[in-house]
């Protein structure tokens, strides 16, 4: 028994060993890819997940409905409190609500006259969140809808209010929206009444920093941050916020979407802008080493 | 079903990846998106520690490559690299486990603990090195202690859960091997 034992060892040592050598080297080898060419892995990860998380749909939806259940269980005693408190608030909205109806009345009667025109390019489509990030490192959602839908990378998500973040990584039927938590998150923002532009810097804090802006001083808490298409990363004049400053002295953002509850997002299609490439034709020597005649005939054809 | 010993270890060996990939379902049920400013602990590692110590022969390095491979993958960690730290890590805990095996609960638990401080390091000096994007240095520091303080937790799941126990001094397995 012994010497088989002996035997035995003698061809598994190796095998195992030459099997974890193999291990490390591939592990290693996914890593210095991934550093090296980042998008085709990234691209990998994105079908990864796109063939493992649909399969866990089915039950994703209801362990979080019964989480939350329990969870929501744990809170009735406050509920008799909240209730009062609710009411009292649904008393102050529907007086804001008025304000905002007469407001937009006399909203669309100015645009009217103005013969403004709203970009109708700017649909939408709407996804479920399947899952978060699963880490505490990472902001970022899973939504249910892919390149099936037509989401492309980089187009803007908002919930119902505000902006949410951005679409990166897009799979056939899933896509990752990074949110502007997230400490990769950058968008370039506008802050209202004085006009200043900015940086959203998320840095995984619920309130995003303000980065690079340049005159501080004239921006106040409470001034409304909205998106602008700087870079044409992102449609213009989506509402993003409100300034406030942090408790370390630094101007934030507490965002207008509602991050506690993000359960259904919706796409913005964002189209890309003509860009204009050449310069004027009118201003520059006509400089063609073709031949009129030649020209005439690439022109037709 | 599973009184032959090939089967009872097939059987460990299944329950094994199991549990992880039950972990991994937990950690992406969408319950938390707002961002938290304490981290949870990386129960996968603690488990997976507490088993090769206790029972290496139920954690093959194929299970613990491809378990640690899919959850990098999925929770957008950089591929590969905290596969990586925790196979070395692991080959380095089985072979330890003997001695593990004759020693108390709290050199086990020391070794444990220092071993997830490796990694820990470990991961973040590559990333340093190689240039990438490091998570909240407060964050990282803050989930290895709850990995650490909740290893005995792990212990104490896998043995009420999965009968996970070290092997009594000179015991032997059903083909008359020592454990």
């Amino acid at each position: 028994m012994a010497r088989d034992r002996q035997t035995d060892e003698d061809y598994v040592g190796p095998i195992r060993r030459l099997l974890i050598g193999v291990l490390l080297l591939v592990l290693a080898g996914t890593f210095i890819v991934w550093r090296i060419d980042s998008p085709r892995v990234e691209r990998f990860r994105a079908a990864v997940i796109d063939r493992v998380v649909p399969n866990m749909d089915w039950a994703l939806a209801p362990v979080t409905g019964l989480i939350n259940l329990v969870a929501d269980f744990q809170s009735y005693q406050g509920l008799a409190q909240q209730n009062a408190d609710l009411r009292r608030e649904l008393q102050q909205m529907k007086a804001w609500k008025e304000a905002a109806l007469q407001l937009e009345q006399e909203n669309a009667k100015l645009r009217d006259l103005n013969n403004v025109r709203l970009d109708p390019q700017l649909t939408y489509v709407t996804g479920v969140v399947l899952t978060d990030s699963g880490s505490p490192f990472r902001q970022s959602v899973l939504l249910n809808i892919g390149s099936r839908d037509g989401i492309i990378d980089g187009w803007p998500v908002m919930d119902g209010i505000g902006l949410v973040g951005r679409i990166a990584g897009v799979g056939q039927e899933t896509s990752r929206v990074i949110l502007l938590t997230d400490t990769s998150s950058r968008v370039p923002i506008l802050v209202q009444p004085s006009g200043r532009h900015a940086i959203l810097a998320g840095d995984n804090a619920l309130d995003p920093l303000i980065d690079f802006l340049e005159d501080p001083d004239l921006v106040r808490p409470g001034d409304r941050v909205i998106s602008v298409s700087d870079g044409g990363v992102f449609p213009a004049d989506l509402l993003v916020g409100q300034v406030v400053l942090g408790p370390d002295r630094r101007l934030r953002v507490r965002l207008a979407a509602d991050y506690e509850r993000l359960e259904f997002l919706r796409v913005l299609r964002n189209q890309p802008r003509e860009a204009i490439s050449d310069q004027g034709g009118l201003l520059t020597p006509f400089t063609s080493p073709q031949s009129p005649a030649e020209q005439d005939g690439g022109g037709n054809g | 079903m599973a009184d032959s010993p090939v089967a009872q270890r097939w059987f460990g060996r299944f329950w094994f990846v199991v549990l992880a990939l039950g972990l991994i379902f937990l950690q992406l049920l969408p319950l938390q998106t707002i961002p938290r400013s304490w981290a949870p602990p990386d129960m996968m590692l603690a488990i997976t520690l507490a088993w090769v110590a206790r029972r290496p022969d139920l954690v093959p390095v194929l299970s613990i490559v491809s378990v640690f491979l899919l959850a990098d993958l999925l929770f957008l960690r950089p591929p590969g690299l905290l596969a990586f730290v925790i196979l070395v890590a692991t080959e380095f805990l089985r072979s330890r486990s003997e001695t593990l095996r004759s020693g108390s609960f709290p050199f086990e638990w020391i070794t444990v603990a220092l071993i997830i401080v490796a990694i820990t390091l470990a991961n973040r000096a590559i990333l340093a090195v190689t240039a990438t994007d490091q998570t909240p240095l407060a964050l990282g520091m803050f989930q290895m202690m709850m990995t650490v303080l909740t290893y005995p937790v792990a212990v104490l799941f896998s043995f009420l859960a999965f009968g996970i126990r070290r092997p009594a001094l000179g015991e032997v397995d059903a083909f008359g091997r020592p454990v």
